[in-house]
């Protein structure tokens, strides 16, 4: 396969409360198109490192990014970054459902008001596309101005996933989106983000081995904030160079 | 007598104490408000809305100017208190969350709802009437503010912190600043419990005497100049109580149960709004 690098993270190091070293030395590629899974026990940098690439730590006081993450050219940690630009660029989905407290269309037109779309039968088509795209269109088609409190948890999530998609993102971020639902929801997530990679870069954030082994192309075990081996979901999986990522995903720690 | 027995008596004696104690509560409650009920509903006319007072020792007239003033301090209060209270409730849960500031303001705030109001009112003479040599409806509004504040900071600062946390994550995540995560997203979520704090501060300050006392005073006749001295509902009742007239006393029973039911009115509609809030 062709492999054109979307981000790359190069000597990664991360702080946070002033000096407890969270990411330590990190460096990978992040495939364009491609879903990325990082796996690890708890604690071990895994989500740590994909708030590094919306720059989510920036909301809170006392953290420091050493190292570079190269976006189209630029060094995304770098102080002078347009931090409501990367955002609108990088999407995220986080563990919990988040839908706003507003109707279902409303949610997704949140993110497009923001980015200025204001003429109201473009907002329309683009609410309809995204939701299409989320494979949510069917179940809120004939409630879009009803609350998106009403939906179930499954569903709220691909409202969610939707209203990141809607402000068309180059690379959605996704923080162990299904720990939180059940069985079947989950599949249609997986599905979902399966389908989803021929249009954004993907990177996921996941407990589930079987969820990275099902829905990633590459894979990242960290431990203990470095990362311990990088390569294709199915060399990590099936033959992995490292005795750590051997033992991990075998279950004999974690 | 064995264990069992004892702990039975104990428990007899218990419930027996504490039933009695919320009964005589309840007794007094229900004696005022239907005492109030019973004397204000016979001199409850519409004349009452309609006149001003007719002169000292006549039958007949209204209170309108009181009404009338009374709706007006409470409106007046009402935009100067709850825009400061909601921002600085916003600060509180926002800017300021989990700073010592916040805490220290929110102590402070929590002292303030518990100084005596005539306090809050002798503050406002001093820097608002003696200053200007005379009593003012604006006085009035500023004294019943003082006593909103601290009321609607604290609910405001409450409902926000209730709106989870990672939600403005998530409008982060789609590139908000965060005037925009507040306004558009946090404040939906927690606009009922505000409105709820907003209508019960109203209710709170709309039965106030003693910072009127000492602020817009009392006004015989109609006025809507918030410069000079205003007629209001508490403050007549006071005066009206305790004057010597049969018909004075008659007017001041119907006054109190209009504020009564207006306070009544608002409580309830503000913890419908909460449920309302609770079962969505």
């Amino acid at each position: 396969m062709t492999q054109e690098v979307d981000l790359q993270v190069k000597n990664l190091n991360f702080y946070y409360n002033g000096d407890i070293h969270a990411l330590k030395n990190i460096s990978l590629p992040i495939y364009r198109h491609h879903v990325t899974a990082l796996i690890g026990p708890s604690g071990c940098g895994k989500t740590t490192l994909l708030r590094c690439f919306n720059r989510m730590h920036d909301l809170y006081p006392r953290h420091r990014y050493d190292g570079e993450i190269i976006f189209e050219g630029r060094n995304i940690l770098s102080s002078d970054i347009d931090l409501i630009n990367l955002r609108s660029r990088i999407g995220m989905v986080f563990q919990k459902p988040t839908p706003f407290p507003m109707t279902i269309s409303e949610n997704i037109a949140y993110g497009l008001r923001l980015k200025g779309v204001k003429n109201k039968p473009e907002l329309a088509g683009r609410i309809e596309h995204a939701l299409k795209h989320a494979a949510l269109w069917d179940e809120v088609k004939d409630k879009l101005h009803a609350s998106a409190y009403e939906l179930s948890g499954g569903q709220q999530q691909r409202l969610v996933i939707a209203r990141a998609l809607a402000v068309e993102p180059e690379v959605l971020l996704f923080d162990e989106p299904t720990s939180a639902l059940d069985p079947i929801s989950t599949a249609k997530i997986e599905e979902l983000l399966v389908r989803l990679k021929t249009d954004v870069t993907i990177i996921i954030v996941t407990h589930n081995m079987q969820q990275a082994a099902r829905v990633s192309d590459m894979t990242g075990f960290l431990y203990m904030g470095e990362l311990i081996e990088f390569g294709t979901t199915e060399k990590i999986f099936t033959n992995p160079d490292n005795k750590q990522t051997d033992d991990y995903i075998t279950g004999r720690f974690g | 007598m064995n264990i069992e027995k004892k702990r039975k008596i104990e428990s007899i004696i218990a419930l027996s104490l504490s039933g009695l104690a919320a009964a005589g509560g309840l007794f007094w409650l229900i004696y005022i408000l239907a005492d109030v009920l019973i004397h204000g509903i016979g001199a409850l006319n519409m004349a009452l809305f309609l006149n001003d007072p007719a002169p000292a020792g006549i039958e007949g007239g209204g209170l309108k100017n009181a009404f009338v003033g009374q709706l007006l301090i409470t409106f007046v209060a009402t935009l100067i208190g709850v825009p400061i209270g909601v921002l600085g409730g916003t600060f509180l849960a926002e800017y300021a969350r989990g700073k010592k500031i916040a805490r220290i303001i929110s102590i402070l705030s929590d002292i303030m709802v518990s100084v005596p109001s005539i306090v809050v009112g002798a503050f406002v003479y001093a820097i608002l009437v003696r200053p200007l040599h005379h009593f003012s409806g604006w006085a009035g509004a500023v004294a019943l503010s003082i006593i909103m504040i601290p009321v609607v900071l604290r609910t405001t600062e409450d409902m926000l912190s209730l709106v989870p946390w990672t939600v403005r994550e998530a409008a982060f995540a789609l590139g908000a600043p965060y005037y925009k995560v507040i306004i558009q997203v946090v404040y939906r979520g927690a606009a009922t419990g505000i409105l709820t704090g907003v209508l019960l501060s109203i209710a709170r300050v709309a039965g106030e005497t003693a910072p009127l006392l000492f602020t817009s005073f009392n006004n015989n006749f109609f006025s809507f100049n918030m410069n000079g001295p205003l007629a209001s509902l508490t403050v007549t009742i006071f005066q009206y109580a305790m004057g010597p007239y049969k018909s004075w006393h008659a007017q001041a029973w119907a006054a109190s149960l209009v504020i009564t039911l207006f306070v009544l009115a608002l409580t309830i509609l503000g913890r419908l709004a909460l449920k309302w809030r609770y079962k969505r």
